[in-house]
């Protein structure tokens, strides 16, 4: 066992934990803004299946990633808007709006696939982009500065999302928003809006890591291409008990050991493969539950805002 | 700055909600440096007002006029621009951000949030009025009468000169009622206008230059404090001559009904909140639990309630051990349980009045026969209850949330105390409730005294305790400091011993 | 507002359902069915499938299958409707009684995990024919159809193995069951039969449909030295994919020929004749048997065919392609017999 772990297939584990992290990172985080102004948006899945689709899309037909970079942030805002139109302005149940906008973004990406796609088809994604001099540094180089710039971007959200959160003035709306809003509304600070906005900038980041799938990963697209990494992305704002680093954190470990399970099962290691695909699932659960101190949830997480309500 | 508030007006204020009228034709007027007080019973309309005139609700009919110009308070944000703060009733305060952070939330307005500058500028104003807070605690950190400190500075930083307070002392300590009336005193002094609502009299003759007095949304009475006095107010209030209650001395205590041998228990924040308490409460006494809320006064309440976990001790209640019980055993037990949050622990606020009152009993006869609700027999238990009481209702069917906070706290009475309970515990039963409430409410729990019933009442308003209890004991940091028969105390020693100094 | 409110989720669950699930997407056949006077002769016939009509694998074969069928009975005497993306086989279940109840003469539930819905289902409908796959437990009116994958699989390994310039066969797995386990464990044999000192590495997803996931185990696959990849189930083509980033990396697809996608990476294929197939299911009911067979696909019957692609003939050694020719001609003779893995 010792024989086969030698450092190429460290480097190689913790390289690709990094790049499997990063869906989850990105959409986590934009999850993370839409919670702290006190709305679940249970709807990530579905932007990230509008996302991916249009990444591809755009990528497929104008020949440019970044182009297919900016179709996702674009798609992503308007599914942002639909979100916070149903569940701000209207007030409906999020999380049932959330459920609709999840099946929504699948039968529009699946049926826009078919209506101007067709069959599987390849495109050329992101390539990696080697950071000068950093990526020479022997061992954390190939594991950190020799990715695509999509894990850059993520990876570099995560100091500026806390420092969005905790140093700004819409940060710091964002968060009595989300905590009390009766409170933040007595004082001017327009609580729709705040949602509004927190609402697009997740969603922008859902569709993101959606794009991340489809043109920095599979170079393709096809149906339900985000199998349920939307969902996790949920839990994971949980684990990081929705802060940017305890995000980070719960993305890596969850990574880290799918990468590292990948790499048991290849190498043969006597291990039942059914214990391995679960054991991302096993350690951040267990993480999750041995890990302690006060769960802070935004208090009004899920309570649409009404002036002026008793009770 | 804003235009300095010289006179408001508002004028004919009409507001309705739902099956209530709760302000008709309201006029109040106030000048500058005046302190206004507005009393009235519980659901008169008060808040409505207040509300009004910070731009939370619009008026049905009525305006508002400021240095003799109308103006249109859209939203408390322009109510604010007009020099207008309000401390509410429920503190509108973010408890997961600083007291810096929560005084600024919503005007800064550059990119990066500058707490540096803004600390200064609200040390100044902290400094001006001897307001002692911590400025980078978190709110939640805080005790309830800093927390209301924080709200007045947060008005004042948005150079409010005209301050609503309503309800401010309903929750303070009788040190920080105190504290809280020389500040308001100091402010008007400074030229600032201040409307105060409040159901303590004494407070109300204290500090303010006029009262104005609501009953059923409408204006009884607009008259100056200098010539009028607590009996007359409490006649226009309740519309009838008010009698304080006191016990009588005749005292035949029972035997124990409910003892606490040396109970722990750990609070929110995982420390011990109670640590060692014993108690025995006896058939026909009331045991007066003094001393500042936040010694473990909430936590005791829960253990004997069954609602929070006894890590070491033991409970016995009418005879049996209950350490261990289910809530719904120890009700079954005969445990009567006024808790301190109300609206979410003792009421569901969005059930109906009859709901709610029959909450406990809902299962068994008379209100239920073979678990069919028997309508007829629960509508008229109802409707004799919302009587006696005098809760403030359109109707049974309304949602208990949508009462005036002293109405809900009366549904909770009605139905604790007509279950006939062998023990009631009270948590702050007057907290927020008018005087014709809090004097009906004593004559029932002594009613209960005389009908046997063992009644732990706890409290901080040390008028009330030393009225009507048989005994106090002092709570601090969760331990007992002395329990002592009413005879021995006085308020000097209770304020100490509440204090922690024992003699 | 209550109104707007209620209108505008209408809509949204309206929007999601007719765009969601996919159900009763036509193909194929619009022009057969405007001809109602013709359907005593006409063969009606439904496909439920698991994943999608152009999943580039075992739903698309089948798709595909059913094409030919019409393009040789004619167009007008075979009519055919799908339902895809039906995963759950308590929402297939729904379709499948549907159709029977349309009158559908042939249902075909395109998935081993049908199996139990189909026994329930089929007994209500005497008169209709059922069939799924892969599996062998049948029916009255219930056919079986199971292709011998390992059979294929052998003979890719074997290929594999001869060509393998690392030494290194990956294997990406979906999930650990069925037909995958069938044929890996042929490609498995394969290999340690073409050549000695060569490994094969199996790994799972743990999904039959994740693509991100497949792509990304079959990376590690390569970071480990694999160089001749291979897979099955709809999520294959995710792999595929990502080991055509790479120069010199190659695939072997199987339940279709996936070499029209990626023709610099797919080396050969082993590819189902679900024409084949179907024809006889229509034939034997036409003879009055509505069910009741277990029909194996296998080299003897060519309902399974080994494709190689042209454009690769080179990257193969010669006396690869002979050795794997003369092992597909033991298969069909006999006198090969894959062995399959005990359970
Ligand atoms: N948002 C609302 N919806 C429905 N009814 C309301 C609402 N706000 C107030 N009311 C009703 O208006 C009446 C007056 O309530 P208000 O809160 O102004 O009373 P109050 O004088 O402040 O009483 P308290 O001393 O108990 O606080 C009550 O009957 C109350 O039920
Ligand atoms: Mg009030």
């Amino acid at each position: 066992m010792e024989g086969v772990m030698n450092s190429a297939i460290i480097i190689s584990i913790l390289a690709t934990g990094i790049r499997l992290a990063t869906p989850y990172l990105l959409a986590a985080l934009g999850e993370m803004f839409t919670q702290r102004s006190g709305v679940y948006n249970l709807g990530v899945e579905g932007i990230m299946m509008m996302g991916a689709f249009a990444g591809f899309f755009a990528t497929l037909h104008l020949g440019s990633p970044l182009l297919g970079i900016i179709a996702s942030l674009i798609i992503g805002a308007l599914m942002g808007l639909l979100m916070a139109l149903v569940s701000v302005t209207f007030k409906a149940e999020q999380g049932i709006s959330g459920i609709g906008l999840y099946m929504f973004g699948w039968g529009l990406s699946g049926l826009l696939y078919r209506l101007y796609v067709g069959g599987i088809t390849s495109i050329d994604g992101l390539k990696e982009v080697k950071i000068p001099l950093l990526s020479n540094i022997p061992f954390l180089g190939p594991i950190f500065f020799n990715q695509n710039i999509l894990v850059y971007t993520a990876l570099a959200l995560v100091p500026l999302s806390g420092f969005i959160l905790y140093k700004t003035s819409w940060g710091l709306n964002v968060r009595a928003v989300g905590n009390k809003p009766e409170a933040a509304d007595t004082l001017g600070v327009n609580v729709v809006r705040i949602r509004y906005e927190c609402l697009i900038v997740g969603s922008m980041l859902a569709g993101l890591a959606g794009a991340f799938l489809t043109i920095g990963q599979a170079n393709m697209y096809a149906d339900n291409i985000t199998a349920g990494r939307g969902f996790i992305a949920i839990a994971l704002v949980y684990f990081g008990r929705w802060s940017p680093w305890g995000i980070l954190l719960g993305s890596l470990l969850f990574s880290m050991a799918d990468s590292f399970q990948s790499m048991v099962q290849v190498l043969g290691i006597n291990f039942p493969y059914e214990l391995a695909v679960i054991l991302p699932y096993v350690v951040t659960i267990v993480a999750l539950a041995i890990s302690f101190g006060r769960v802070w949830a935004p208090a009004a997480l899920g309570k649409p805002f009404q002036r002026g309500t008793r009770g | 700055m804003v235009e300095k508030i010289q006179h408001l007006e508002m004028h004919g204020i009409t507001k309705r909600f739902p099956g209530v009228l709760s302000n008709n034709n309201v006029n109040i007027h106030l000048d500058a440096g005046e302190v206004l007080a507005i009393l009235g019973e519980n659901g008169a309309g008060k808040t409505t007002l207040m509300n009004i005139l910070y731009g939370l609700y619009q008026p049905d009919a009525g305006n508002i006029s400021l240095n003799g110009k109308k103006v249109k308070i859209n939203s408390p944000s322009e109510a604010i621009q007009l020099g207008i703060g309000m401390v509410h009733q429920h503190f509108m305060l973010v408890p997961t951000l600083t007291v810096c952070e929560n005084v600024i939330l919503g005007l800064s307005k550059t990119f990066l949030v500058d707490l540096k500058t803004a600390k200064k500028q609200v040390q100044e104003i902290t400094d001006k009025y001897g307001l002692a807070i911590n400025l980078d605690a978190y709110v939640w950190q805080l005790s309830v009468g800093e927390q209301q400190r924080v709200e007045i500075v947060k008005a004042l930083y948005r150079g409010a000169n005209l301050l609503i307070l309503d309800e401010p002392t309903a929750v303070l300590t009788p040190q920080e009622s105190n504290e809280l009336i020389l500040l308001l005193k100091n402010m008007s002094n400074q030229g600032n206008s201040i409307i105060l609502i409040s159901h303590k009299l004494n407070e109300v003759m204290a500090i303010s230059d006029r009262v104005t007095v609501l009953r059923d949304g409408e204006v009884c009475a607009d008259v100056n404090t200098l010539e009028t006095s607590q009996e007359a107010l409490a006649r226009l209030m309740v519309g009838r001559d008010m009698a304080p209650c006191r016990r009588d001395s005749e005292f035949f205590p029972g035997k124990p009904i409910l003892e606490l041998q040396d109970v722990f228990a750990k609070g929110d924040m995982g420390t011990d909140a109670l640590a060692g308490v014993s108690l025995t409460i006896r058939e026909g006494e009331i045991l007066g639990i003094a001393g500042v809320s936040g010694n473990g006064q909430k936590e005791l309440a829960e253990v004997i309630g069954g609602l929070r976990k006894v890590s070491k001790g033991k409970i016995v209640l009418n005879g049996k051990e209950s350490t261990k019980m289910a809530p719904a055993r120890i009700i079954e037990q005969g445990l009567g349980y006024i808790p301190e949050d109300r609206l979410h622990v003792g009421t569901i606020p969005s059930f109906s009045i009859w709901e709610n009152l029959i909450l406990k009993d809902h299962h068994q006869p008379p209100f239920a026969k073979r678990s069919l609700l028997q309508n007829r027999v629960i509508m008229s238990h109802s409707s004799s209850l919302v009587e006696k009481y005098g809760i403030k209702t359109p109707s049974l069917e309304t949602p208990t949330g949508r009462l005036s906070g002293g109405n809900i706290q009366r549904v909770i009475l009605a139905r604790e105390i007509t279950r006939n309970p062998v023990a009631l515990v009270a948590a702050y039963p007057t907290r927020g409730v008018d005087i014709g409430a809090t004097e009906y409410l004593h004559s029932k729990l002594l009613e209960a005294r005389r009908n046997g019933i063992g009644v732990l009442l706890i409290s901080e308003d040390l008028e009330e305790l030393t009225s009507i209890c048989d005994r106090i004991a002092v709570l601090y940091e969760g331990k007992i400091m002395k329990v002592m028969p009413v005879e021995e105390t006085d308020e000097r020693l209770l304020g100490l011993l509440m204090a922690g100094i024992v003699e | 507002m209550k109104k707007v409110l209620t209108l505008m989720l209408a809509v949204f669950t309206l929007l999601a359902f007719t765009a969601g699930c996919g159900t009763n997407t036509t193909d194929a056949s619009k022009t057969a069915e405007t001809a109602p006077q013709a359907k005593a002769e006409k063969v009606r016939i439904a496909l439920v499938l698991p994943a999608t009509v152009d999943d580039l694998a075992w739903c698309q074969s089948m798709v595909e299958g059913l094409k030919a069928v019409q393009k040789t009975m004619g167009e007008d005497k075979v009519e055919v409707v799908t339902s895809e993306k039906l995963g759950s086989a308590v929402d297939a279940g729904a379709a499948i009684r549907q159709y029977a109840t349309q009158g559908y003469d042939i249902i075909i539930a395109h998935g081993s995990q049908y199996q139990s819905v189909l026994m329930d289902i089929a007994k209500d409908f005497p008169k209709t024919t059922f069939a799924y796959g892969s599996g062998f437990e049948t029916a009255p009116n219930i056919f079986a159809y199971d292709p011998q994958a390992q059979d294929g699989g052998y003979l890719l390994g074997m290929l594999a193995a001869m060509t393998t310039k690392s030494g290194i066969v990956g294997i990406v797995g979906p999930v650990e069951s069925g037909d995958a386990v069938k044929f890996n464990s042929g490609v498995q044999q394969g290999v340690a039969k073409g050549k000695a000192d060569v490994k094969t590495r199996i790994a799972y997803t743990g999904s039959f449909n994740d693509i991100v996931g497949a792509g990304n185990l079959a990376k590690t696959q390569m970071s480990a030295g694999a160089d001749i990849l291979t897979g099955s189930s709809q999520q294959a083509v995710g792999a595929m994919r990502a080991v055509a980033e790479n120069k010199g990396k190659y695939w072997l697809s199987t339940d279709m020929d996936q070499s029209s996608v990626a023709p610099d990476t797919v080396l050969a294929a082993q590819a189902y004749n679900w024409e084949k197939v179907v024809t006889k299911i229509i034939d034997l009911r036409k003879q009055g048997i509505l069910g009741g067979q277990h029909l194996t696909l296998t080299f003897a019957d060519g309902t399974i065919e080994l494709k190689y692609n042209e454009k690769l003939a080179d990257k193969i050694p010669a006396e690869a392609k002979a050795a794997v020719e003369q092992a597909k001609q033991d298969i069909i003779s006999g006198k090969l017999k894959v062995e399959l893995p005990k359970k």
